[in-house]
């Protein structure tokens, strides 16, 4: 049976069935990377709103609280379902690309959004105290003093939390966008080898997966201060 | 835009959930347990193990934790048939998620092993441990303590992972979910229900470990 499979070879590497596999490796490229943009924009909002202290902001907070606690906790396919079948019964025609875009940017929200805050909160209140005795502004705070100790805090961390979305997004694949895994479902419908098509997506998914993971760890030890490894994990 | 919201057709089916959610646990748990045993054994042979296994190791680390669950387990499940290996949906699935969860694994407990101070390990000889003795009473207690929280926030994602099992025809929470939701059409309200189960059981987890590390290892994890 050995055989067989490697038979297929040639025929699963002509230019069409290569063409598709690329395209849906963009597809998967895609859906992270603009989950993880998205979640960086409304992230950062939502860790502003959650470190505020004034009590004008306090739905605010409640919100970004919820938010994250829920969405942390949620499987990314049930949101992807949920999102889904919701648009459906709203009448909402949504392509499922959209949908997967959707839905990766709410649950990265929710993941980079706590990444945001522990990189923020690392910052020493000492600073903040400085910033408050030099009359600074609550913007001013934020833009001059915090933010530019916190992001070397906060960019590695979320450059793992992109790469290990890209996995993720292979679950997008169950509500039909063509992205890797869908790629490789299409291939073994055609007839080729589960096995043969399987790994192959497997190593396809470690080609776009395992540099940006080494350039993760090298800007881990570029950027990232010793103790911001309290600040790793997106959940505690 | 005009939709009704029915939770009261869900109710019924809550049992059946709460049961799905049982399995789910189940799953996570025998995983997790698994794939902890087998990280320790690969973060030692990373170690200790001479070259050949220590690259092997890595090799298996960087291969697992650099590709997805999903496909990893469609491998298992409709790929070894191929090859004449045949498995049924729970085993594959939890086949699955112990390999991958063992690559995560091990690289927590390579960290906790990395924190283990080499005074302690001379404190322990000196004091005449066996080597045994001074795994259980100093090396373990040490590596839970500095690794318990990562080792949770694995635990919680391993948890939500378990909802993959659910494409291979596993009847655990969300499995059921993609029952129910084809026969009462109730979309919207049968997937915020179990969004809700979700959040309840690992709530629940985090509070557990939380308490557990606090009382068997002194660590401290913050729960929320």
């Amino acid at each position: 049976m050995g055989i067989d499979i490697l038979g297929q070879l040639p025929r699963l590497f002509s230019s069409y069935n290569l063409l598709l596999l690329g395209e849906a490796a963009l597809t998967t490229l895609l859906l992270s990377a603009v989950g993880c943009v998205v979640g960086l924009v409304f992230g950062t909002l939502l860790s502003l709103a959650r470190l505020a202290r004034s009590w004008l902001v306090l739905p605010l907070k409640i919100f970004a609280i919820v938010y994250v606690e829920i969405f942390r906790r949620v499987p990314f396919l049930v949101t992807l379902l949920l999102f889904f079948f919701g648009a459906q019964v709203l009448g909402f025609d949504l392509s499922p690309l959209a949908i997967g875009i959707i839905s990766t940017s709410v649950i990265s929200t929710a993941f980079v959004a706590e990444i945001i805050r522990a990189g923020l909160v690392a910052v020493r209140p000492s600073q903040l105290e400085a910033a408050s005795v030099m009359n600074f502004s609550a913007w001013q705070t934020l833009w001059l003093v915090r933010w530019p100790q916190a992001w070397p805090l906060i960019l590695p961390p979320t450059f793992a939390y992109l790469v290990l979305f890209i996995k993720d997004t292979a679950l997008a694949s169950q509500i039909g966008v063509l992205e890797l895994t869908q790629a490789g479902n299409i291939l073994n419908t055609k007839g080729f080898s589960s096995l043969l098509v399987y790994s192959t997506v497997l190593v396809l998914y470690f080609v776009v997966s395992y540099p940006l993971a080494r350039l993760g760890a090298h800007l881990e030890s570029r950027l990232g201060a010793p103790r911001h490894s309290r600040s790793r994990g997106p959940l505690r | 835009m005009h939709y009704v919201l029915h939770y009261g057709q869900i109710t019924s089916y809550l049992p059946y959930f709460i049961e799905g959610a049982l399995l789910s646990l189940e799953l996570s748990v025998l995983a997790f347990s698994a794939g902890l045993i087998l990280a320790f054994a690969l973060a030692i042979l990373r170690n200790d193990g001479g070259p050949i296994a220590s690259r092997l190791v890595r090799g298996y680390v960087a291969f697992f934790t650099n590709t997805p669950q999903l496909v990893q387990i469609y491998v298992i499940f409709f790929g070894l048939p191929d090859l004449g290996i045949l498995f049924s949906p729970f085993a594959a699935v939890l086949i699955g998620m112990t390999l991958n969860a063992a690559a995560y694994l091990t690289e927590i407990v390579r960290a906790g092993l990395a924190s283990v101070h080499q005074q302690e390990l001379d404190a322990a000889e000196t004091l005449g441990m066996g080597r045994l003795q001074t795994l259980r009473y100093v090396i373990l207690p040490h590596v839970f303590q500095v690794s318990m929280p990562p080792l949770s926030n694995q635990y919680i994602l391993m948890t939500l992972g378990t909802s993959m099992a659910a494409v291979f025809g596993v009847e655990e929470l969300t499995g059921r979910a993609m029952n129910v939701n084809s026969t009462t059409f109730r979309s919207i309200e049968v997937f915020t229900t179990i969004a809700g189960l979700y959040v309840i059981i690992t709530f629940i987890a985090t509070i557990l470990l939380a308490v557990f590390g606090r009382y068997a290892f002194r660590a401290r994890v913050r729960v929320l």
